[in-house]
């Protein structure tokens, strides 16, 4: 796998928890306009992993890379400011607020001296219509709270505070998980269109059809460990899935 | 019509209580009365506004009345003792910023559920007030320019009334069109998700708490030139109207949420139906009684607000 100047890459990540390791040495290069699967069963170290790299976690040892440059991240602001957004499995989005807040929540428009910190209502509706227009929901009542929209519109709704933050990656954690097969379909296209957009997606899914139809590679983790990497092409749910079960990735 | 009626279906229970009393109760629709009544609730508007505040941010703050007690009572002091009105207001206001802030950080930083944390903040508070005046009322001749903070009027309206208004008016400016106040209705909402959106929510919820404590400074101040007096237990009735008139304001306008416009209709609401009841004669106690089903009808219909802020940290 050759990649050129990766936009993220982490060498030797590894966490630990008191005396359990969650992560050892996790080395990964993560390229612009790439659909990444992050796979593995149940305490392989996915979720430490993405908590590592939304800011939520900092590893315990190991290096991040960015265009080559080491940095930290040291909080879910730093990621955000870093081109690095997240979504996760329970969306983190405020489901009795209107769909406009969630978008602009902690990237608020402001108009006048910064200092006054006054809302610019205008621009935030203009520019979360545009954002969801991307997704097929451009007409959608803004002032809507989340909770009366459906998964599927969740799920947009949380993918357009990713691309509000002007994220270069977007990590996604089981975004098909409580989707039914309509609604799944929906987010693969979005992600999809996020890669034709120019956004790299870290894709962490147990649905290997999922990982299939949408990733370029596939990254493996067992036990904290990273198992491999394989490309997707050319390979089946079910391989994809004993390669998961067994740790072997060939 | 459903959400129509949930909005507004208590605001317009207002209006027809308002239509009752007009009615039954002489002189009721009086001028001098409906202003009374407006006057007469400023003080817990001014302290329920606080609370709310204090509620979006999911904290609760129990201590806001022990501490504008103390507040009134350092305010007072300072007047009584010929030092300048705006020294003595400033101390006011500084008490109840103080008591604020030590509860927005015993909350964040020790990790004491506010429920908890707030109620003893209430005790010291109580137990200071009691300190510093021996448990005598402060009473004197003041100033005008102090006494005027509370007893004005301009253009006819009482200057009690006048301070409500501004300070409702500043807050639902600061929640609905500052970044401050958006990022404060986050943060209370979902907590986790403010945090991972990047808010600085620990920050939030202590302004939150020092908010609803410069509220009950405030209240102090103008409570205190109101009256000419200042005691330990002054504001210990306005524990519960306050935190009435804020439940039930989150049954209107933004059902289930603490909200300014509803925290005002709430309170002139509880305050019309104190006077209207004395108008056609019921007992003092008939009172307590309703405030005591309006808070748990009111609780009942946006409880899920309440828990959160009384058990999480």
């Amino acid at each position: 796998m050759a990649l050129v100047a990766p936009l993220l890459e982490l060498r030797g990540i590894g966490k630990s928890y008191g005396p359990v390791r969650a992560l050892h040495g996790i080395d990964l290069a993560i390229g612009a306009r790439e659909v990444i699967g992050l796979c593995g069963d149940n305490g392989a170290g996915k979720s430490t992993l993405i908590r590592i790299l939304s800011g939520a976690e900092r590893p315990s040892e190991g290096q991040l890379l960015a265009a080559g440059r080491p940095i930290e991240i040291r909080s879910p602001a730093n990621a955000l400011a870093r081109g690095i957004a997240t979504t996760y499995q329970d969306l983190a989005l405020a489901a009795r607020l209107p769909i406009v807040q969630n978008i602009f929540m902690g990237a608020e428009l402001i108009r006048g001296p910064s200092l006054l910190g006054l809302l610019d209502h205008r621009r935030m509706r203009a520019e979360a219509a545009t954002l969801l227009d991307r997704f097929g929901l451009g007409g959608i009542d803004l002032h809507r709270p989340v909770s009366d929209l459906s998964g599927g519109q969740r799920q947009a709704v949380a993918i357009a505070r990713a691309l509000r933050a002007k994220a270069r990656v977007v990590i996604m954690d089981e975004p098909t998980a409580a989707l039914g097969v309509a609604e799944s379909r929906q987010v693969l296209d979005l992600i999809r269109r996020l890669r034709a957009d120019g956004v790299t997606v870290l894709l962490v899914s147990h649905d290997m059809e999922d990982v299939m139809a949408v990733t370029t590679r596939v990254v493996i983790l067992k036990k904290g460990h990273k198992a491999g990497e394989i490309e997707t092409a050319g390979l089946s749910a079910a391989r994809l899935g004993e390669m998961i079960m067994s740790g072997v990735v060939a | 019509m459903k959400p129509l009626i949930a909005r507004y279906g208590t605001a317009l229970a207002a209006v027809a209580l308002f239509v009752v009393f007009a009615v039954t109760a002489r002189n009721f629709l009086a001028v001098g009365n409906l202003i009374g009544i407006a006057k007469h609730v400023s003080p817990i508007a001014i302290l329920g506004i606080g609370f709310a505040l204090a509620l979006i941010a999911a904290e609760l703050d129990l201590s806001f009345a022990n501490v504008c007690s103390l507040a009134a009572v350092a305010t007072g002091t300072l007047v009584h003792r010929g030092h300048s009105p705006w020294l003595a207001a400033a101390a006011g206001l500084g008490v109840g910023i103080g008591f604020g802030l030590l509860n927005g950080l015993v909350v964040t930083r020790l990790k004491v559920p506010s429920l908890i944390a707030t109620l003893a903040a209430a005790a010291i508070a109580n137990g200071l007030a009691f300190m510093v005046t021996d448990g005598v009322s402060v009473v004197g001749r003041w100033p005008v320019a102090f006494t005027d903070l509370g007893r004005g009027e301009v253009l006819g309206i009482p200057a009690l009334v006048w301070w409500m208004a501004l300070v409702a008016a500043a807050a639902l400016f600061w929640l609905k069109q500052t970044r401050g106040g958006f990022r404060l209705v986050c943060t209370g909402e979902n907590v986790e998700a403010a945090r991972l959106a990047g808010l600085p929510v620990q920050r939030l919820k202590v302004t939150g708490l020092v908010l609803s404590g410069a509220a009950a400074g405030l209240a102090a101040v103008l409570l205190t030139a109101s009256l000419s007096s200042a005691s330990a237990t002054m504001a210990g009735d306005f524990l519960l109207t306050a935190i009435a008139a804020v439940m039930l304001g989150m049954t209107m306008f933004e059902p289930g949420h603490a909200n300014i416009p509803g925290t005002m209709v709430g309170a002139l609401t509880i305050g019309m139906l104190g006077n209207g009841l004395v108008l056609l004669g019921a007992p003092y106690y008939v009172q307590d009684v309703c405030l005591g089903f309006i808070i748990i009808g009111s609780v009942a219909v946006s409880a899920s607000a309440l828990t959160r802020a009384a058990f999480d940290v």
